[in-house]
């Protein structure tokens, strides 16, 4: 494409995106800088689009260009369908860019619905918040995803009520009244004085185009008009001292008064006269406007890619530095040392430098959401005001790109499920309008974004219920959780919680997504909700992708890292600990952490590392988050923390899911760097979730499901196959015959310095086993309030969670029934009636030993 | 000769700058508005300006009222290259001091025949 088109595309679309924010601030606020910012932006769009042969493109934005000039010069109102039909055109004007890059050309594209309702709007008639479809019909004919997600907007019923519009002029203030008057060639401040006019500076900086246009007639011009303009070239001096909060509006109009009547010196000088402020704030002022002024002017444009070979590049010297520095420590040459500590310090310095001009701040994404929620409260009828808060933070450019589609749902989803209709706000006694704040800062190296709305809040009953509904969790799963586990559930697939789906925020992303998403750039993200007073969302993410945290630890002969986000933290076992703090449940290793089991993955085994942890003493676990799981990778030794540079694998490696990368240390070894999730998938620990999330089952398969999902440990008794509820089921243990003692009659075994008694199953349920004497005893551990009791099993099969139907309800003691699991004929056993049968009283005085 | 192009439009600077190189002029200064171009008038004064009207913090208007207060420009020749077409505001340019009057979508011919009446052809 022509290099100038490209240019053009470029400009307009940064533009067009600022655009989308001004109008939306126009509606609420009627500004007439801003109004003047919108109008030369199409202005330049129509002008150039005229230079490049554009027709279309031009005819659209000539009437809105019209239209914006009537607003500009008071002859109309900012109105809600004024609005929405200047947002119809800018998305007409995408529609048209995108053709352009698409195709080259316009790609006869026209827009005669939106020309006309821009036209009715121009002639004062009233056309209906349409919105934007208009423009969107005509967009079919080309490829244009992009816009497509813009163009929500409004439903096509334009059933909103339009308001009264709101007045344009603003109140006369003492300094309009002054700059009204005769004016003075009073050039003096130079144009250093002249400043980007903020917005409440506007009263005095546009008037006077539009005072010199509106009394206009004909060819004639009065002088005045432009030396009016010089009066406010100072004028502007004075708003600035103004907000700068140095002198009082009734100092200005005093100075504006006196150059009124016929002072020629500038306002500094009258003010300085008037010891309304001191020379030295005069020269502050101008000095920091001039210097406002020229950091906008002194910056370049920069190809991404040039900024992405830099940052290799500056990751090479990183590692180069890294290894000098472990030069150093054999080094006994102090100008060697010097040097290398100088080196240390302009790499970190070139790092962070270079860094920094990958930095954008995250206004440039969060610029389109004024838009995003306007756009959404007028199609849901609801009312909402957004207000941001560090726009200025920034992050990683490639982070931002990545950040932008999740953050938007996350805005409409504020919007859509957690803010409640205007009505029910009220009954709620909050105000109507419902607030949805954004929030950016940094933190602990990574930055946060917040979006929290003052909405409803997620009722965590609502969404248990929905959970085990829809087959998510199981009843006994949804019950165990906490409200904060079970909020999680809202990021799993398929899981809404909307009463009925909506079409705004029903679409596309999901907050699976939103989390897979976040995820990938090794962010992460959070629910915090309280009923009745809103829901927030905290994400955090890592400020760069390229150079991240990490712990090295060594397996075997090699060094791994483990990025520092996936790290919960580190356990060591040792002595007592070391033999006892592994137990092992149906051949997976665990560890008990704070009364929850964690699962334990020992990386040598998984890596082949050669390592033995047989007669090993102490234990290093790293315990470690994927999704939703914890779990402890038992390592060798736990090194350092270092900050590593990643380097993707080579395309060999590239399919092996346990590892995301690789660095190279400071001794120029190379550490492969752990991907958390993929160990997990690999040694299966996600696996059961996987099972139980998979919501492709129809409604009715799955209620049934759920009717009798739950975990079994399966056994054998003789011939019998048998199961017994999991969460009966405290450990499994092994012991020799030798190890059976009496005590009153019973057999019991020395367990954990206790007495355990035991229970044979096959007696108390009369199945006849073969029983010899010297084989070692399996037993299944029962725990109830502190009381243990072995029960004695032949052999066990398997832990399955299924979902199974008790079909068949015997009148056996101890047996609650029969079903079929794995497609074998298996009893359930009733704990609790067996131990009542074989040790009666002996729970009953557990629970008032407990008590 | 030097020519300054004073336009907020980065397309729209290139597409001058173009028309002025296919024309011989390649010494070419670039300004996003008039103070900008005030600025860039310190560092080397040039013989014509091609002003756009519509600007931020400093319009074409305010820039050729500000540039005719200094003597020393005097003889910088101003062009205004503008879609702003009404009668009055050509009038209210050239009362300010501009020399010429361009309207945009302007030709390479238009610019020609504007360089010839300004002497500079």
């Amino acid at each position: 494409m022509d290099e100038v088109v490209n240019e053009f595309i470029t400009e307009s679309h940064e533009n067009l995106d600022q655009l989308d924010q001004e109008l939306v601030a126009l509606e609420q606020n009627p500004d007439k800088n801003v109004l003047a910012r919108v109008f030369r932006t199409i202005h330049t769009i129509k002008g150039t689009s005229g230079f490049l042969g554009f027709g279309t493109l031009e005819s659209v934005t000539h009437v809105g260009e019209n239209l914006l000039s009537k607003l500009r010069d008071g002859d109309l109102q900012v109105t809600s369908e004024i609005t929405s039909g200047l947002l119809a055109m800018l998305d007409a004007v995408r529609v048209i860019l995108d053709s352009v890059v698409a195709t080259g050309g316009e790609g006869g594209l026209s827009f005669p619905d939106l020309v006309d309702r821009l036209s009715r709007l121009n002639n004062g008639e009233h056309v209906g918040t349409v919105a934007t479809h208009n423009a969107i019909e005509a967009k079919v004919a080309i490829e244009a995803n992009n816009v497509e997600k813009e163009a929500i907007a409004e439903p096509a019923a334009a059933t909103v009520e339009l308001e009264e519009e709101p007045a344009m002029s603003e109140p006369p203030t003492p300094l309009r009244a002054v700059r009204g008057g005769k004016a003075k060639t009073t050039t003096g401040i130079s144009a250093a004085a002249v400043k980007k006019p903020r917005k409440s500076a506007g009263r005095t900086i546009s008037v006077v185009t539009v005072t010199s246009e509106k009394s206009f007639d004909g060819v004639l011009v009065e002088t005045e008009s432009i030396e009016d303009h010089a009066v406010d070239v100072d004028g502007m001096f004075g708003v600035q001292l103004l907000e700068s909060g140095k002198i009082t509006e009734a100092q200005l109009a005093d100075a504006l008064q006196q150059q009124d009547q016929g002072d020629t010196r500038r306002v500094g000088e009258i003010l300085v006269e008037q010891s309304a402020i001191s020379s030295k704030e005069v020269t502050q002022t101008l000095k920091a406007q001039s210097e406002d002024r020229t950091a906008v002017t002194e910056s370049i444009r920069v190809d991404v890619g040039l900024l992405d070979d830099l940052m290799n590049l500056v990751g090479e010297l990183v590692l180069a530095r890294n290894q000098i520095l472990q030069f150093t420590q054999d080094q006994s040459d102090p100008s060697f040392n010097a040097t290398s500590q100088r080196l240390n310090l302009i790499t970190t310095e070139l790092q962070a430098g270079v860094m920094k001009t990958r930095m954008q701040p995250i206004e440039n994404v969060w610029n389109k959401f004024p838009r995003v929620v306007r756009d959404l409260t007028i199609g849901c009828g609801k009312q909402a005001r957004l207000e941001m808060e560090g726009k200025h933070t920034e992050l990683d450019k490639t982070l931002l790109e990545a950040i932008k589609d999740p953050l938007t749902h996350l805005v409409r989803n504020s919007v859509d499920h957690g803010l409640e209709s205007p009505a029910d706000r009220l009954a709620a006694g909050k105000p109507a309008e419902g607030v949805v704040r954004l929030a950016a800062y940094h933190e602990g190296g990574q930055v946060i974004i917040e979006i929290s709305d003052d909405g409803a809040g997620i009722d965590a009953a609502k969404v248990r219920r929905k959970a085990v509904q829809k087959g998510m969790l199981t009843a006994d799963e949804a019950a165990g959780r906490t409200d904060r586990e079970i909020l999680n559930v809202i990021f799993l697939p398929g899981f809404s919680t909307a009463e009925s789906v909506s079409n705004i925020s029903g679409r596309g992303v999901g907050m699976d997504v939103v989390k897979t998403n976040i995820e990938g750039i090794g962010g992460s993200v959070d629910v915090q909700t309280v009923l009745g007073k809103g829901t927030t969302f905290k994400v955090k993410i890592p400020l760069t992708l390229a150079i991240i945290p990490a712990l090295v630890v060594t397996v075997g002969d090699g060094r791994y890292a483990i990025p520092q986000v996936s790290l919960l933290e580190l356990v060591r076992l040792d002595g007592h600990h070391g033999e006892n703090g592994i137990e092992w449940i149906q051949g997976v290793p665990v560890h008990r952490l704070r009364g929850r089991l964690l699962p334990l993955v020992f990386l040598n085994a998984v890596f082949d590392a050669g390592s033995s942890t047989d007669d090993r003493e102490a234990f290093n676990i790293v315990v470690v988050q994927a999704d939703d799981h914890q779990f402890g990778l038992v390592v060798d030794e736990i090194s350092d923390t270092a900050e590593i540079v990643v380097k993707p694998l080579g395309r060999l490696l590239k399919h092996v899911e346990a590892f995301a990368g690789a660095t190279i240390m400071g001794d120029g070894r190379v550490a492969l760097i752990l991907d958390v999730m993929g160990i997990a998938n690999h040694v299966g620990i996600t696996a059961g979730q996987r099972s139980t999330s998979r919501s492709n089952a129809s409604a009715e398969e799955l209620s049934e499901a759920m009717a009798d999902r739950r975990r079994l440990l399966l056994f054998s008794l003789g011939e019998r196959r048998l199961g017994l509820p999991l969460e009966a089921v405290a450990r499994l243990e092994e012991f020799r015959p030798e190890d059976v003692e009496i005590s009153s009659h019973r057999p019991v075994v020395q367990y954990r310095g206790e007495i355990m008694p035991l229970v044979h199953l096959s007696d108390e349920l009369n199945i006849p086993v073969k029983r010899t004497a010297d084989q070692p005893m399996q037993v299944v551990v029962y725990n109830e309030n502190n009381v243990s009791v072995g029960l004695v099993v032949d052999e066990i099969f398997d832990i399955v969670e299924e979902a199974f139907q008790i079909t068949d309800r015997t009148s056996a003691r101890g047996i609650q029934g029969t079903a079929v699991i794995q497609g074998l004929v298996t009893d359930v056993i009733d704990v609790r009636e067996v131990l009542n049968g074989a040790l009666p009283g002996l729970l009953t005085r557990a629970v008032g030993a407990a008590a | 000769m030097r020519i300054l192009i004073v336009d907020d439009s980065r397309s729209m600077r290139m597409i001058l700058k173009r028309m002025l190189a296919d024309m011989g002029h390649t010494d070419v200064v670039e300004a996003e508005h008039g103070a900008d171009a005030l600025d860039r008038m310190l560092e080397s004064t040039p013989e014509l300006a091609l002003v756009d009207w519509n600007m931020p913090v400093m319009n074409g208007l305010e820039f050729v009222t500000e540039l005719r207060t200094k003597r020393e420009y005097d003889k910088v020749k101003v062009m205004m290259v503008t879609s702003e077409s009404s009668p009055r505001l050509v009038y209210e340019a050239l009362k300010a001091g501009a020399d010429e009057y361009a309207m945009k979508p302007v030709t390479r011919e238009v610019i020609e025949d504007k360089l010839q009446l300004l002497g500079l052809g």
